[in-house]
């Protein structure tokens, strides 16, 4: 132990002093003036004049676009380990007796799947769609904190580590660090006793990508009510920047509580604290935090998303958004509603059958402003010049998933219905339609619709079909399929399911889970796919040249972000075709 | 501006100390929870320093030390704080660093702030001594 605290010291002090040189290194460079060819004197390139090359750029950049772009590939690699990990899952299920994984293995990885996607993928990349384009939207220079946008950001690389860490630390601890077991709800008693300190490095882990979640949130909100143009009212903010607006506020007031909630785990397990102990707050109480996040959580999710396919949509049916005022009015009443819903989670725990019922009720009037945005988007389309372009595909995709999503969430939300359907594979059916096939789509969509934007070049269309056409067909193989197992009776989170045959048609429930994993083999094809798009044609696509790529100026669409686009093409030209953004507008600047 | 401005001045959209705020955070917080003393002193004085360069950086601090000096006053009088509400005064032994899990830990805040407080001072007397 003394040899062990040793080692750490000495490593902690060659790490510290490490890190104070390079600090005095960087902070002592010598100032000089960027030659002509773009060398220096002290042999670095220059390829920006207000950053550094190479690594160091992506490393100290405050730019909001090198940060969203830092969020994207952050986001698409946590996405691909999700992935990853949910296809060992369907694969898992192909037999009742579990075709690939132990148990453990199995709940291993069921916990990091969740947890992944929904932390680690889903809010990074609704930052990383924040970062590039909100302050281009409503006019700003940058966000109004660009250092804290920085801190947010690098704070989520440690926090990944730490969800992941018990798969890289099981093999060279014999097993002592696990990865945590606790599936992403983290209920106690079950996740005070377990002793793994995989867990801890877990909670940990969460912590810290809800720190970063809320400073991201706090600089959103700063940004649009301080660093609009004078021209941005609060009457013509556009749709994005209203959701990401409110989405800010919620995590403002959700994440704090998920971070002091898991604080109370995190004592509870290491310092003999009673928050959740049946003497203490009793472990329901950790049901009521958690699902106080929770919940929220789920439209901290998906506003953003209905955002961009409220702005993305209309560019491709030629007409304006149907109903502008009540989309935003809409996000709104979602917003506060969200936070008085949470018990539905918790109906068959034995609560107050009165606060069950007003639960019950609010979950159902969520409904409402849910139905106002679909039947907006369907009237936005209807009589419209549609155009089939890989984005509005997966607008598209996301109204067809979100109603089914939805409608599957009003039966749960009903008290005799979820009874009946608590703890099934009916719920997890409803919730990935929300998240993969209505969250994973307006992703796809943000991705083409601004991929000359942020690359310069076009993807390539018919790779870009093959992608939507893979996932809308896997995604309702996939989940239709558990839906259907929910009916079945069977439980949700299993590792085997060798039944009795009078609990559930054990036929029928292979035939389904067999179905569910064609479907994600279908889903896992598609994103393959996209990968590749996204990758060759980053590298290799036709470069863009015309600052309107998708036509929107015809219908009077042309928002700032693309006419920014088309400025940044122009000085490029009369730059002498470099091809190092905004060059000449930045150069101009920094002579000063 | 200074004679040999640098990264800061140079890069008007860099910054070298986002990510070490990011990486103290990180440490300090394994540190502190998972109970080990090094990792724990190490990220806070990391965590301390890059706020306080962070800051100065910034402009919302001309120099660097008095800001290292409050971060570490500010961390050594809440762990006290917490050692002298939630332990009994029997447990404040030499002996006890290491044993008591929760006694160990506040150490370690402790001496983190101790040694910013030192490092803030010798930091300011350093730069005002210098001809």
């Amino acid at each position: 132990m003394a040899a062990g605290d040793l080692v750490l010291t000495g490593l902690m002090a060659v790490l510290l002093v490490g890190i104070a040189a390079l600090l005095t290194r960087i902070e002592n460079w010598r100032s000089y003036t960027p030659l002509a060819g773009g060398g220096t004197a002290t042999g670095e390139t220059v390829v920006h004049r207000e950053k550094p090359a190479g690594i160091v750029r992506w490393l100290t950049t405050v730019d909001h676009k090198d940060i969203g772009l830092l969020y994207g590939v952050y986001a698409v690699i946590a996405f691909a380990v999700g992935g990853i990990m949910a296809m060992l899952i369907r694969l898992q299920l192909v037999t009742p007796g579990g075709a690939l994984l132990g148990a453990n293995a199995y709940n291993s990885i069921l916990t990091s799947h969740g947890i992944t996607m929904l932390f680690l993928f889903g809010t990074p990349i609704i930052a990383a769609f924040a970062n590039y384009f909100i302050p281009l939207l409503i006019g700003a220079d940058d966000m109004a904190f660009p250092r804290i946008n920085a801190i947010a950001f690098w704070l989520l690389p440690p926090a990944a580590l730490l969800i992941w860490a018990g798969f890289f630390l099981a093999p060279v601890t014999e097993n002592m660090i696990e990865p945590a077991q606790t599936a992403w709800t983290m209920y106690t008693p079950l996740s005070v006793e377990q002793t793994n300190p995989g867990v801890d490095l877990m909670l940990l882990g969460l912590h810290l990508s809800g720190v970063a979640a809320t400073m991201g949130a706090i600089n959103f909100i700063a940004t649009v009510f301080t660093e609009r143009a004078e021209e941005v009212t609060w009457a013509n903010l556009d749709i994005f920047s209203w959701t990401i607006l409110t989405q800010s506020a919620l995590i403002l007031f959700a994440f704090p509580l998920l971070g002091s909630a898991i604080v109370m785990l995190l004592l509870d397990r290491n310092l003999a604290t009673t928050f959740f102990a049946v003497e203490g707050g009793g472990p329901l109480l950790w049901q009521h935090l958690f699902w106080f996040f929770g919940h929220p959580e789920v439209y901290i999710l998906v506003l953003p998303p209905m955002g961009l396919v409220s702005l993305i949509l209309p560019k491709f049916a030629g007409r304006k958004l149907f109903g502008f005022k009540f989309v935003v009015y809409s996000t709104l009443a979602i917003g506060v509603l969200s936070f008085g819903v949470w018990a539905h989670h918790m109906f068959s725990t034995g609560m107050d059958p009165r606060l069950r019922a007003s639960f019950m009720a609010v979950s159902l009037a969520i409904a409402i402003p849910s139905a106002v945005k679909t039947f907006n988007w369907i009237t936005t389309m209807w009589n419209g010049r549609l155009r089939l372009t890989s984005p509005m595909l997966f607008c598209i995709g996301f109204i067809s998933n979100f109603i089914i999503g939805g409608v599957t969430g009003v039966f749960l939300a009903a008290i005799p219905v979820d009874l009946v359907l608590h703890d099934t594979y009916y719920v997890v059916g409803h919730f990935h339609y929300i998240v993969m096939g209505a969250i994973g789509f307006a992703a796809f969509a943000g991705i083409y619709y601004w991929f000359p934007v942020f690359t310069g070049r076009m993807y390539q269309r018919t790779l870009g079909k093959a992608h939507f056409w893979l996932s809308m067909i896997g995604t309702n193989v996939t989940f239709f399929a558990m839906l259907a197992l929910g009916y079945l009776g069977m439980p949700r989170r299993y590792a085997t399911y060798q039944f009795d045959g009078a609990i559930a048609p054990l036929a029928q429930v292979q035939t389904y889970h067999l179905l569910a994993t064609v479907g994600a083999v279908l889903l896992f094809v598609g994103q393959l796919i996209f990968v590749w798009n996204v990758v060759q044609s980053w590298l290799e696509g036709p470069k863009v040249e015309d600052g309107d790529p998708w036509d929107l100026e015809r219908d009077g669409m042309l928002d700032r972000e693309f006419q920014w686009f088309d400025r940044k093409l122009e000085t490029a030209v009369t730059d002498g075709g470099e091809d190092e953004e905004q060059s000449a507008l930045t150069g101009a600047r920094s002579d000063d | 501006m200074e004679e040999q401005p640098g990264l800061s001045d140079q890069y008007r959209m860099s910054s070298p100390w986002p990510v070490f705020v990011a990486l103290g955070l990180a440490l300090s917080e394994i540190g502190v929870f998972i109970g080990l003393f090094p990792v724990a002193v190490f990220g806070l004085i990391l965590f301390g320093g890059s706020v306080a360069g962070i800051l100065t950086e910034s402009g919302y601090a001309t120099r660097p030390w008095p800001t290292l000096v409050g971060i570490g006053v500010l961390l050594a009088v809440l762990a006290a704080l917490v050692a002298v509400l939630q332990l009994p005064t029997s447990a404040f032994t030499l002996a006890n660093v290491g044993e008591g899990p929760l006694f160990t830990r506040l150490v370690a805040v402790v001496v983190a702030g101790a040694v910013m407080v030192a490092m803030g001072g010798a930091g300011s007397v350093a730069e005002q001594t210098k001809v």
